[in-house]
């Protein structure tokens, strides 16, 4: 017997193409966050959600990600309009405001952006809520009629099994799911669907970032195809040129 | 003996038809036959409405193109023919059949009609024909019987109803010859006229000698109804049995649009809109000549036969696509997930060899693909081949490199471009492949260093070049193609692009036979046939003496032989007429294997024991061969890869034929890579 | 009791982590004393191994709740200790255990947070950090805001600490278990044998091929030279068909992608499935006996030899150095 959970809000962000591989990158969503929209999707299609919303935040040119969002299947979309360059904890400051308002029974997102690869923002949002946390999931499953979500966890050491108490934030790893594709058809389809845009203000929330990227700058690019004779010089290379031993 | 005595006149030659049947009797027989006939009818008219179920039209529309493929593929029956007790059965049961049912039909129109002419010397030739036919006809359904006891082959499928309708069928043969001689017997017809009717006459002289007229009378009347009522029988039973391709066989052939073998049907993104559909989600979704096609299979398995998919183990087989689709369409039910698996339609290398097997032109490539196209339009692609199809989008080739990196391969070349040479000849079509893919780069070095000694006047187009959108295409995401499709389309008219040569089968496929829909014509080579042409006018040369190669093979590539019917250009290119070392494969020309990678499947993961280029890679290696060369660099990657699974194959070096011709110039830095491909 | 900087100490609940260390390095460099903060239960013997770091207190937070490392009642107590210490910097050595944790605390101690961090500066007053972003591509050098701060470090980034100081107090760190979260239980733990360090996250890479031939010369050559540079094994499609390595050792289009400081391709000829999963390596190192194999083009150094003669005399160059 159970009970399909009414709401999962899926956060997502977009970030440059990370296949692009330099150059005149397009922005995607961040695929770690693809895969907890996909997950969110499965669980609606398994009888186990009713709604799913997705939240972004950014600036209108980011739409364009919450189509696609849009376009996977996401029920609802949101967007909170703040064109600033957030850090993880003002994202999971102005995410628990949202949050609040819309009461999802669960929460999912990536583990990681893979832009700033930093890690942080659901677990914050998750201590800012005093909600159960499980980070790095290799897969979840509803418990109890939807009361409970076991989880298992990839960490450095093998996988770990938890046990949440609904409500609760969960973070998406790469083994999760493979994400669907979102075809140009489905994108034009999910152009006329509407994007719901609320501001800081309407949320009633003021956030200020407290990190900021002063540069970012491209390690040095390795010289391509410089031949070694032997061993030694390659050894002699590793520890004084590139200082990788 | 075949000549009138006794004063007879070959005038008088004739018998009779109804002679021992009785008005009421007859009266049975028309009512029996009309009653049979009405409810054959009934049955294709239920059929007729079957196909209704599909989208309005698809149908070819040219007269003389009906005419045409009823002459070559129905009556000559061109894609029968093959050195195979089954063609040699299917070409006595057609013929005898054929003749039989014309016999009939003209002797009721000689018992009806105005004019009686089954007289004379057309009545002598009409009986001999009849008789041998009759023979042929029933030699052929032995032959069947035999074929399906003892050589069962599998892909032809065995039940009761193949039984039935061989039995019915011998049946109806058998007893036609007994009620002949028993009508010849009871009648005493002279010897000089009873010959011509020499299965009858050898009967009646054989079995019946010393039967009475009365009792021959009695057992003619008996075996006449016997015949007739199998007649009935058989008429009813058609539409349950394979019987029933003898109607839609003929009606698809005629009705299958005519289209270049690589090309696909372009959806309109307006009806998607319009409709909120994309490919075929229901049976209904097909078109209505689709849903014809299903119903002339008669499951001989041939597809089947030459499938990649079938062979390398997986779950698709072309013969299950149409019978499985048609079951569909007969007694209704769910497509997706159920009738077809997504894993069966995401199998197909679209090599389009089953394509060229069926003897009555269905489509299966097209039906694959609309199929496909519901499965991406509803999300139910993911992992690598979507990261591909996203990278098309995002980067404009599969590989997801950046588009400006396209010339990497040029470099130290000086290759023109359409900048730095905008009066050029010839537009160097590199593709994907040889831009970003490393083994690949080295053909495309080569062509261009061998466009670059013969004089051609050619350029590339550097980073305004984008993937064709061919993978997009195949894989199901038809509007990704399009975009890439008008964009390119786009930057070829604006530099003027007249003639385009290309090292990549897929590419020069989709320049040639799809980008016209887009309103794109061009005159498009593969980079085989121009070598050939300039190996021909002396500009370069191939001295197949000069070749250190060793026993060397030709795999041809499915999208430039099969479909696009270049055979002899490659092989000249590398000498197979001159080289005594040369081996063809048994798999070759239009009838040549797949690699495995076509239909998008190059940007699939498969597990070792499916992959088809292992097959293809023990084939070669049987052959003797020490270098295997190809015309694709999709080929070229799938082919390294097979070797490298293959027991003896680590020994065969994998070449573009660009690079075969390269290092049998005379001053050319020789580039044969290393043996052992592994990745 | 006080300290700037609360070290996050992690174990195996056998003995303390090695790299955990580390991050007492980044608290030198950042100046001011230190503690570090143990949590499960029965610490006592690993507590006591920590006692030569130059720590102002070894913090012991030992009891049945704290048996299992569930996030949200770690971080409580991580901040409690924080609070009660007056400290204002929360640092850890980067691994997934730190990564689930200090996140949640620094949103209870409310304060920014940087995760793997590789350089600390010091200029004009200021404190700069430097990090890996895009999958390691780039650098970015970072500020934060205040005077709190969470930082997660590299152990690879920071030395291993001298262990060679007087010895620090062990004190236990009294919290309530009835009033910490209970919303998550701990069921189950699989841990895979191997201790070396994860293909997506390792600094060194060492990648085989094909011409490896058989798992013997697989492991001797490619776990061998692994296991002494103290990298991940990574295996072409290839390699893995035929069975030399394990699936989640597959590299490239189909399998994963890597980014490590360096990576040593042996016997591996560059089919560029394999190079999409390579290509952010920093430094990239071919051995390959084909001179023409695509990776040459790619490789910051190649070398042109059969894999069975060089890769011997690598390892013992390595050894000897």
């Amino acid at each position: 017997m159970s009970s399909p959970l009414a709401k999962i809000l899926v956060a997502f962000k977009s970030v440059p193409d990370p296949y692009a591989g330099g150059g005149e990158a397009k922005s995607v969503v961040n695929p770690f966050d693809e895969i907890a929209i996909e997950e969110a999707l499965r669980m609606r299609e398994r009888g186990e959600a009713t709604e799913i919303v997705g939240v972004t935040i950014g600036p209108a040119a980011v739409d364009e990600q919450v189509r696609a969002a849009l376009a996977m299947g996401v029920d609802r979309a949101i967007r909170i309009d703040d064109a600033r360059a957030l850090d993880p904890y003002a994202v999971a400051r102005i995410l628990r405001a949202l949050v609040e308002k819309e009461a999802p029974q669960l929460v999912l997102m990536g583990k990681q952006a893979v832009d700033d690869d930093s890690n942080q923002a659901g677990q914050m949002l998750a201590g800012l809520l005093g909600w159960p946390q499980a980070t790095f999931i290799s897969k979840i499953e509803l418990l109890d009629g939807g009361a409970r979500a076991r989880c298992t966890r990839e960490t450095d050491t093998g996988l770990e099994v938890i046990e949440l108490q609904l409500p609760a934030i969960v973070t998406s790893d790469l083994r999760l799911n493979e994400p669907r594709y979102v075809s140009l058809p489905g994108l034009m389809k999910a152009r006329k669907k509407a994007i719901e845009v609320l501001s800081c203000e309407q949320l009633g929330v003021t956030v200020q970032p407290l990190t900021s990227v002063l540069s970012t700058t491209r390690p040095p690019r390795r010289s391509a195809g410089a031949r070694v004779e032997s061993v030694e010089e390659l050894v002699r290379k590793l520890k004084e040129e590139a200082k990788v031993l | 003996m075949l000549s009138p005595m006794n004063g007879h006149t070959v005038n008088e030659a004739t018998r009779e038809v109804f002679g021992n049947i009785s008005g009421w009797m007859q009266i049975v027989f028309f009512i029996m036959i009309a009653i049979s006939l009405g409810i054959l009818a009934w049955q294709v008219f239920d059929h007729f409405r079957q196909w209704r179920q599909g989208r309005p039209g698809g149908f070819e529309r040219s007269p003389r193109v009906w005419l045409q493929r009823l002459t070559v593929y129905a009556l000559a029956q061109k894609r029968v023919h093959k050195k195979t007790l089954g063609a040699l059965l299917h070409g006595a049961l057609f013929s005898g059949f054929l003749v039989l049912t014309i016999g009939t039909t003209l002797l009721s129109i000689a018992y009806d009609g105005p004019y009686y002419f089954h007289h004379g010397w057309y009545y002598l030739i009409y009986e001999l024909t009849m008789d041998v036919f009759g023979v042929v006809f029933c030699l052929g359904c032995l032959l069947a019987m035999y074929r399906r006891a003892f050589v069962r082959k599998a892909s032809l499928g065995h039940n009761w109803r193949d039984w039935w309708l061989l039995g019915i069928l011998l049946a109806l043969g058998l007893t036609g010859f007994a009620v002949e001689a028993l009508r010849m017997h009871y009648t005493q017809v002279e010897p000089w006229l009873a010959r011509w009717s020499t299965v009858g006459w050898l009967i009646d002289i054989t079995f019946l000698r010393g039967i009475d007229i009365e009792s021959a009378k009695t057992m003619h009347l008996a075996t006449w109804w016997l015949h007739t009522i199998l007649v009935a029988g058989f008429f009813v039973t058609i539409p349950v049995n394979r019987f029933l391709h003898v109607i839609t066989g003929p009606l698809n052939i005629a009705a299958r649009p005519e289209r270049p073998m690589g090309a696909l049907v372009p959806l309109k993104m307006e009806m998607v809109e319009e409709t909120g559909l994309i490919g075929a989600a229901q049976i209904g979704d097909f078109n209505q000549q689709q849903l014809l096609s299903l119903d002339a299979c008669m499951e001989c398995g041939r597809c089947e036969d030459v499938c990649p998919a079938t062979a390398s183990g997986k779950p698709l087989s072309p013969k299950f696509i149409v019978t499985d689709l048609r079951s569909v369409m007969a007694h209704g039910g769910e497509l997706h997930g159920v009738a077809i698996n997504p894993d069966t339609l995401w199998s197909c290398t679209m090599c389009q060899a089953c394509v060229q097997e069926c003897p009555v032109l269905i489509g299966h490539v097209d039906l694959i693909s609309d199929m496909r196209r519901y499965l991406v339009g509803e999300g139910k692609l993911s992992g690598p081949p979507a990261r591909s199809l996203q990278q098309i989008g995002n980067q404009f080739n599969p590989y997801g490199r950046p588009n400006g990196e396209r010339l990497a391969w040029a470099e130290g070349l000086d290759v023109p471009t359409v900048e730095s040479n905008p009066n050029f000849e010839y537009l160097f079509w590199v593709g994907c492949a040889a831009s970003f893919d490393p083994r690949a780069q080295k053909v495309a070095r080569a062509t261009a260093q061998l466009l670059k000694k013969a004089g051609v006047n050619f350029a590339v187009l550097g980073k305004e070049e984008t993937c064709t959108g061919d993978p997009a295409r195949r894989i199901g995401d038809e509007f990704l193609f399009q975009e890439r499709a008008q964009t390119n389309v786009a930057t070829l008219d604006r530099r003027q692009v007249k003639k385009v040569v290309t090292a990549c089968p897929h590419c020069h496929n989709t320049l040639q036979n799809e980008y016209p829909q887009f309103g794109g014509n061009y005159e498009v080579q593969h980079h085989s046939t121009l070598l050939a042409e300039l190996i021909e006018a002396g500009r370069l040369t191939n001295d197949a003496g000069s070749s250190e190669s060793g026993p060397i093979t030709l795999h041809d590539p499915c999208y430039l032989a099969r479909v696009n019917g270049v055979v002899d250009a490659p092989r000249t290119v590398i000498g197979a007429a001159e080289d005594e070392n040369f081996r063809e494969m048994p798999r070759c020309g239009k009838k040549t294997f797949c690699c495995g990678a076509g239909g998008g499947r190059m940007w699939f993961d498969e597990p070792p024991a499916e992959r088809v280029s292992n097959l293809r890679a023990q084939e070669a290696v049987a052959s003797g061969a020490q270098t295997l060369a190809t015309g694709c660099p999709f080929c070229l990657n799938m082919m390294s890869a097979g070797m490298a699974d293959t027991a003896g194959g680590e020994n065969v070096r994998v070449m573009d034929i660009a690079e075969v011709l390269l290092s049998r110039q005379d001053s050319s830095a020789a580039i044969l890579p290393d043996a052992g491909n592994g990745a | 009791m006080t300290a700037r900087t609360l070290i996050l100490i992690e174990h195996d609940r056998r003995e303390v982590k090695r790299p955990s260390l580390h991050a007492i390095t980044a608290a030198r460099q950042l100046g001011g004393d230190f503690a570090l903060l143990l949590l499960g239960q029965g610490l006592d013997e690993m507590a006591g191994s920590l006692v030569s770091y130059g720590a102002s207190t070894v913090l012991v937070a030992d009891g049945e709740a704290l048996a299992e490392p569930l996030a949200d009642r770690y971080a409580a107590v991580i901040a409690q200790a924080a609070q009660k210490l007056g400290a204002t910097t929360l640092l850890a050595n980067s691994s997934t255990f730190s990564k689930d944790i200090l996140p949640r605390a620094a949103a209870l101690l409310d304060a920014p947070m940087l995760t793997d961090v590789v350089a600390i500066e010091e200029k004009d007053g200021a404190t700069t950090y430097q990090r890996p972003v895009s999958a390691g591509s780039m650098l970015a050098t970072v500020q934060l805001a205040g005077e709190k701060r969470v930082l997660i470090v590299r152990a690879s980034a920071f030395d291993a600490p001298a262990s060679d100081s007087a010895a620090s107090p062990i004190e236990r760190l009294e919290f309530d278990g009835a009033v910490l979260p209970n919303g998550t239980q701990f069921v189950s733990r699989e841990e895979t044998v191997s201790d070396r360090p994860d293909l997506t996250e390792a600094r060194v890479v060492i990648g085989g091929g094909r011409p490896l031939k058989d798992k013997e010369s697989f492991d001797r050559l490619v776990v061998g030279l692994a296991d002494l540079l103290g990298g991940a094994v990574g295996a072409t499609r290839a390699a893995v068909d035929t069975g030399l390595a394990p699936n989640d050792c597959q590299i490239g289009q189909t399998g994963k992608v890597i980014a490590p400081d360096l990576y040593i391709a042996l016997g591996i000829s560059g089919a560029i499935q394999h190079l999409a999963g390579i290509k952010d390596s920093r430094v990239i190192v071919a051995i390959n006996k084909d001179p023409e194999a695509p990776i040459f083009q790619i490789a910051t150094y190649g070398l042109v030899g059969d894999v069975h003669q060089i890769v011997p005399k690598l390892i013992e160059a390595l050894r000897s150095n």
